[in-house]
């Protein structure tokens, strides 16, 4: 019976055209995100690139071939290289004293040839001075120094940062959007009155898990997306040592998003029963939204002081460590203990508030006309009907 | 069919006698606050009985109609079908319609009365087989991929029905079936209610057209302020009033006639309508209406369900219903 609401929910958020926009724009972004970064980790294959070489430039032939990280250079030695130039066969035009390109210059490329150019050119005249390339070698031999930074490393800071953020702010926009979902979905049914059919068939508790699990995988599998992001993104970075508490916020962060949806979408069902039209949910939601608000602002105001009590305090607090928990973990190197606290109490108090929220839920369903006050809701245990 | 009245009428009264296979309601009682909802309320519903559930607003007919469906738990009674208290498993049998009408705006016909079949506990081929059935006895086969809110308010209604009657429910609780049903609607609805109850299904169903209550079902049950004042046989009820309508229309036009006592309910130049006690002289009241001049018609009859309704509900000292609504 939960799984024939569930997949009501699933068939119809997961239909409608706006989630299908979103979740293809959020993939296209991710997709985005891991091609800027394999670009900027720059460890895509050298360029192949042609120079064509006229007059003394041929002598340069064997050494402009051995090429660089960044470029894969092959010459042709040409007689008329301004005509090759202009249809496009060589790249540049290389004289042995002049470089000449169709256009504007490729900096790369012009900064190789200038440098071939050199060391050959610095080769001849050493052998000139009757100088061997070992000497010459050793007198170019590079000076060895040892970086050494007092903060730790910034680059890891940068990762920490970059983890922390998204799996922060995808908690909170997902929670956020989801549960509004949740409540809206919960409005629809009270305001309609197809509730009172729903309840003659099924109990309220049934009625609510369907919704849960419906929504909960339509939002996991966008928090999917972000979570692949991330783990692609990480992946591609070579330069860094990431952190392993960084790594192991993934993991984490599914495990928290998945009880803070249970906590936060049992609470937004609850506000949705309160009022029977949408106008007064933006009031209703408030005391839920506040929280979750919360948590995100003492994230995204801390990432210079992660240490900070707020942060500590609010991994551990239900209301925030959806959001807090992961971005704590990404953050700080948070000792697994703590992990393991921080879930069990969320855990602990999903219950508290799928009991609470349920009274409120089966005492406000049936109740239509005014708003359900809180004080009433939460207060008239007995006149729970159903 | 025995009948007698309890409550205003002062005498006990069994309605419906029965073996105790269909709905049984005992003593049922629902308090919210200060409000006695409903108080001490019994009645049965026997396999193909067919029963119409009067009172006024806020005499306890929803309550007690939710009770049955699981939707309100009752502070005392107990409720039964065919002998055996109303669980989850019985109330897959039972098919409700509510008062206040709600389908899925944005789903389409077909798929929302299946989903309700499934919610009933059917399989997804027997839904989608008796969706299709139902959907061909309230004429919307042809808009089985429309969506809801697409219908017109009437088609709408039928869809509810369909929804209500999907899993072939062996009770039907109906609250307020007719009410907003044009009247080609409101036949489709009354033929198919005494189809069901002539095929064995029990009907329990609140109206407040008691002329449509009167041509369907030859018994009901009267709450007023939560509690149950009468009961049994409409014909029954009719006679066990205190009072008789005698109706006169003359010939003649003229003005200014007193019956010889009783109360006038209304009149005009050529007719008058005389509420007597029912132990009232006849002859010497029919006399007197003779003496005025040629009578085209004449009669004494007990009042009509919705004056029984008035009488009794007035008696009971709870509003009626033209006070109520007024």
């Amino acid at each position: 019976m939960i799984w024939t609401i569930a997949k009501r929910e699933l068939a119809t958020r997961g239909r409608s055209k706006g989630f299908l926009a979103i979740t293809g724009v959020m993939f296209l972004g991710v997709i985005a995100v891991a091609i800027v970064m394999s670009l900027i980790s720059g460890d895509d294959e050298a360029r192949e690139v042609t120079i064509g070489l006229d007059g003394a430039g041929a002598d340069y032939a064997t050494f402009l071939e051995i090429g660089d990280d960044d470029l894969a250079p092959t010459t042709i030695v040409t007689d008329d290289g301004v005509a090759a130039l202009e249809d496009g066969d060589i790249d540049v035009l290389f004289s042995g004293t002049t470089l000449t390109w169709e256009g504007f210059p490729d900096n790369t490329l012009d900064g190789y040839i200038r440098n071939v150019a050199q060391q050959v050119e610095f080769n001849n005249r050493a052998n000139a001075l009757d100088i061997t390339s070992e000497e010459i070698g050793g007198l170019f031999s590079e000076v060895e120094i040892e970086e050494v930074r007092l903060d730790g490393g910034d680059d890891e800071f940068i990762v920490r940062v970059a983890a922390a953020g998204v799996a922060g702010l995808a908690t909170f926009v997902l929670l956020q959007t989801w549960g509004s979902f949740m409540m809206m979905g919960v409005i629809e049914e009270k305001s309609s009155k197809v509730v009172e059919i729903l309840l003659s068939h099924v109990r309220p508790a049934t009625l609510l898990s369907g919704k849960l699990v419906g929504l909960g995988l339509l939002a996991l599998a966008q928090m999917l997306i972000f979570v692949l992001g991330m783990v692609v993104g990480l992946a591609l970075v070579e330069d860094i040592d990431i952190p392993s508490g960084v790594w192991g916020t993934v993991p984490i962060l599914l495990i928290t998003f998945i009880l803070g949806f249970g906590f936060y979408a049992t609470a937004f069902a609850a506000v949705g029963s309160m009022v029977s039209r949408i106008e007064d949910a933006q009031s209703a939601q408030l005391p839920v939204m506040l929280p979750l608000l919360a948590g995100y602002f003492i994230g995204a105001t801390s990432f210079s002081a992660p240490e900070n009590p707020a942060v500590t305090i609010g991994s551990f607090i239900p209301f925030t460590s959806p959001v807090l928990l992961p971005y704590r973990m990404a953050m700080t190197d948070m000792p697994t203990w703590q992990v393991a606290v921080s879930l069990l109490i969320l855990a602990v108090s999903i219950v508290g508030m799928v009991r609470l929220a349920g009274r409120i839920y089966r005492y406000s369903l049936l109740r239509s006309g005014t708003r359900v006050t809180w004080r009433e809701a939460i207060r008239n245990r007995n006149l729970a009907e159903l | 069919m025995t009948a007698r009245v309890i409550g205003a009428y002062g005498a006990d009264m069994d309605g419906m006698q029965h073996d105790g296979a269909g709905l049984r309601i005992t003593g049922l009682s629902k308090r919210y606050g200060d409000v006695q909802a409903v108080d001490d309320v019994s009645l049965d519903v026997p396999r193909g009985g067919l029963i119409g559930f009067l009172g006024p607003n806020g005499a306890g007919k929803t309550t007690t109609m939710r009770s049955i469906v699981g939707m309100v738990r009752p502070d005392a009674g107990t409720l039964s079908w065919d002998g055996a208290t109303i669980d989850d498993s019985v109330r897959t049998r039972v098919g409700y319609m509510p008062q206040e009408r709600g389908l899925y705006a944005r789903m389409k016909v077909r798929e929302q009365v299946v989903y309700f079949g499934r919610l009933a506990g059917m399989s997804k081929t027997a839904a989608g087989e008796r969706a299709d059935h139902w959907l061909e006895q309230v004429g919307l086969t042809d808009r089985a991929e429309s969506l809801v809110q697409e219908l017109s308010g009437g088609n709408q209604q039928r869809v509810q029905l369909a929804v209500s009657l999907v899993h072939d429910p062996d009770l039907l609780v109906l609250d307020e079936p007719f009410a907003g049903l044009d009247p080609v609607a409101a036949e489709t609805m009354r033929a198919i209610i005494a189809e069901r109850a002539a095929n064995g299904a029990s009907v329990l169903f609140s109206s407040h057209q008691l002329d449509l209550v009167e041509g369907l079902c030859e018994q009901v049950v009267i709450v007023a302020a939560g509690r149950r004042i009468a009961s049994g046989n409409i014909t029954d009820l009719r006679s066990a009033s205190p009072t008789r309508r005698l109706r006169v229309r003359w010939n003649e036009p003229s003005s200014g006639w007193e019956p010889l006592e009783g109360i006038v309910r209304s009149s005009d130049d050529t007719s008058a309508v005389v509420e007597l006690a029912a132990t009232a002289d006849v002859g010497a009241n029919i006399a007197h209406a003779l003496a005025r001049g040629s009578v085209a018609e004449i009669s004494v009859e007990p009042p009509g369900l919705d004056e029984v309704f008035v009488e009794l509900v007035s008696a009971a000292g709870a509003p009626t219903e033209a006070e109520v609504t007024a």
